[in-house]
């Protein structure tokens, strides 16, 4: 009797626990609809056959005679596959060079003893201050003068500095004993070697961290690409949906809106896929690491 | 006894090896940190058309700090991440505070707002074209409650206000991961003590979730305003290289391209590059001495 008297106000609470979050869901739902309904109205525009012709005004959620004619025109008048192998190439090059000279360059500074390692450390933290937007016109001169514009080079040599990432990199391998390598050490190897077969294979969560982050700033970077990239066979995706969004803006709905899914849906994709990992790692960044 | 070994590795440890590890990174600072600063600096001296140099001495930060297009791309990035972070930081701490009270069905609403965040930002742009369209999903929004419909995209003002609320869409999900990261950190226990000495779940927020987020709500507003110091990508998909309406939507990258890239006046541009760096440098030790605050 005592313990049913007990348990009573107990049950009540969780359920009226259950229901405010009830409340406070449909609430967030919603206001999470509006942030998804202008993608849903993109998808809309694109699969609308006539779209290009009539605008779509005032907007509708319903396809009224769906179809793929829209995609036939943006491939047909632009080269969107080959806009996605450029974007796919640049990206992981980025992503491969990027990962060299972190991964090495934050094990150096976690477990490296050598002369102007601090000093090393606070140059690469000034790095981190200096964003990119301020060094571009230099940048351009010194790769034009080499003869590199149009050309992938420009978008990939530059990721071999990466303070950001460095100090990611070096943070987890603090964390990770010292013991472990002085074994291997003892054994006769070398720092190399206890860098790749002992530290490395136990880095990967860290790795998949860099190469993510790296990987969506690079598939989505627009303004230096913009500048290194004048011609129409390297456009990459950002440059190419720039390029048709110039051209036909509203007035071409049916393409514009067709162009921007079509920059969208290969993130939204990949984004679904590791969700999980994507939102970790972004989260990370905003701990700054630690 | 112990001491032998440990000194042994210490010895062992100390090698030039390290600097052939540093080496990718020493290059890459050299060759896109270090050089493009000094000769940043040393352009905004000169007028340059990238073959003809002539030096000039201040005569570029004379003329872009008394030059009107200048100041009102400084305007502009001024004015649209001050509301943007006026507005999207507070909301996402509420929405970040909502998703964390919820026992199930957190990562889908996670998933959920963070999706415009990662998609690219000219394609974004793109969208709220159609978004602030006149007759586009915005005013028939408004329309529902009464309000006429605003054509967006045609004056200074309005413009300016469509490329806040596409910041805010976009930056939402940014923020209400990072408050959810640091809200996780706070520890149950705390809440769990507020409760058995009788307060309500307002008051433990007051007295507890809010002294712990200071930091995260430190490191979104500084963080804010350094992305937004850099704005160009989505305000070009909205307005072009000049930022039209009559230069509403025109920003201080905005001008460094223009005039880089569109005029090939690289010692204007490179005053212009300087003047962002300072400004960026002076809200990143900003950042330092608040983050520093905390610590202490």
């Amino acid at each position: 009797m005592k313990e049913a008297q007990n348990r009573k106000p107990m049950e009540s609470a969780s359920r009226r626990k259950r229901r405010i979050d009830c409340i406070v869901f449909v609430c967030l739902l919603l206001i999470g609809l509006i942030f998804i309904i202008p993608f849903v109205w993109m998808a809309v525009v694109a699969f609308e056959r006539s779209a290009n012709i009539q605008p779509p005004f005032p907007p509708s959620l319903i396809v009224k005679e769906p179809s793929l004619f829209n995609f036939k025109i943006i491939t047909e008048n632009g080269n969107l596959w080959r806009a996605y192998r450029n974007s796919l190439v640049i990206a992981v090059f980025s992503v491969a060079l990027n990962m060299l000279a972190v991964m090495l360059g934050g094990y150096a500074l976690a477990k490296g003893r050598f002369k102007g390692k601090g000093l090393v450390l606070v140059i690469v933290m000034a790095t981190m201050m200096i964003p990119f937007e301020t060094r571009m016109v230099p940048m351009f001169k010194m790769f034009s003068k080499l003869g590199l514009t149009n050309n992938f080079l420009p978008l990939i040599l530059p990721n071999m500095i990466d303070g950001f990432g460095l100090l990611l990199a070096r943070n987890f391998f603090v964390k990770l004993p010292d013991s472990l390598g002085e074994a291997a050490r003892i054994d006769g190897a070398g720092h190399l070697r206890v860098f790749l077969q002992v530290y490395l294979p136990l880095s990967t969560p860290i790795m998949a961290t860099i190469a993510i982050l790296k990987f969506m700033g690079s598939w989505n970077d627009f303004l230096w690409p913009l500048v290194i990239l004048t011609g129409e066979e390297t456009r990459t995706v950002p440059i190419f949906i720039s390029a048709f969004s110039y051209e036909g803006g509203t007035r071409m709905a049916g393409s514009t809106m067709c162009v921007a899914f079509m920059g969208i849906i290969p993130v939204l994709i990949v984004f679904l896929l590791l969700q999980k990992y994507i939102i970790q790692s972004i989260a990370l960044s905003g701990m700054k690491g630690e | 006894m112990n001491r032998e070994p440990a000194k042994r590795l210490h010895h062992l440890r100390t090698s030039p090896i390290w600097y052939l590890f540093l080496f990718p990174t020493m290059l890459g600072i050299l060759l896109f940190m270090a050089y493009p600063i000094i000769e940043v600096f040393r352009l905004s001296l000169f007028q340059s058309n990238g073959t003809m140099e002539t030096f000039k001495g201040l005569a570029n930060y004379r003329y872009i700090l008394g030059n009107g297009t200048f100041r009102i791309a400084l305007f502009n990035t001024f004015f649209i991440t001050f509301f943007q972070l006026l507005v999207a930081i507070p909301l996402g701490f509420l929405i970040a505070l909502a998703i964390n009270s919820l026992d199930r069905g957190k990562n889908f609403l996670k998933a959920l707002f963070f999706i415009p965040y990662v998609t690219p930002a000219i394609a974004a742009g793109t969208l709220f074209l159609f978004i602030l369209h006149p007759n586009g999903i915005l005013n028939t929004f408004l329309a529902w409650f009464g309000a006429d419909p605003v054509s967006w995209l045609e004056n200074g003002m309005s413009a300016r206000v469509g490329a806040v609320l596409l910041s805010i869409w976009r930056s939402m999900g940014f923020n209400v991961i990072i408050f959810l990261a640091y809200l996780q950190t706070i520890a149950q226990e705390h809440y769990e003590a507020a409760y058995v000495d009788g307060c309500g779940r307002w008051q433990a927020h007051i007295h507890i979730t809010f002294p712990q987020m200071r930091s995260a709500f430190a490191f979104l507003i500084i963080m804010g305003w350094i992305n937004g110091m850099q704005r160009f990508t989505d305000v070009y998909a909205l307005g072009g290289m000049t930022g039209s309406p009559a230069r509403s939507l025109h920003t201080i990258v905005g001008f460094i391209y223009e005039r880089g890239f569109g005029n090939y006046e690289f010692g204007v541009a490179s005053a212009a590059s300087c003047i962002l760096f300072v400004i960026i440098l002076l809200f990143t030790l900003l950042n330092m001495k608040l983050t520093r605050g905390d610590e202490s």
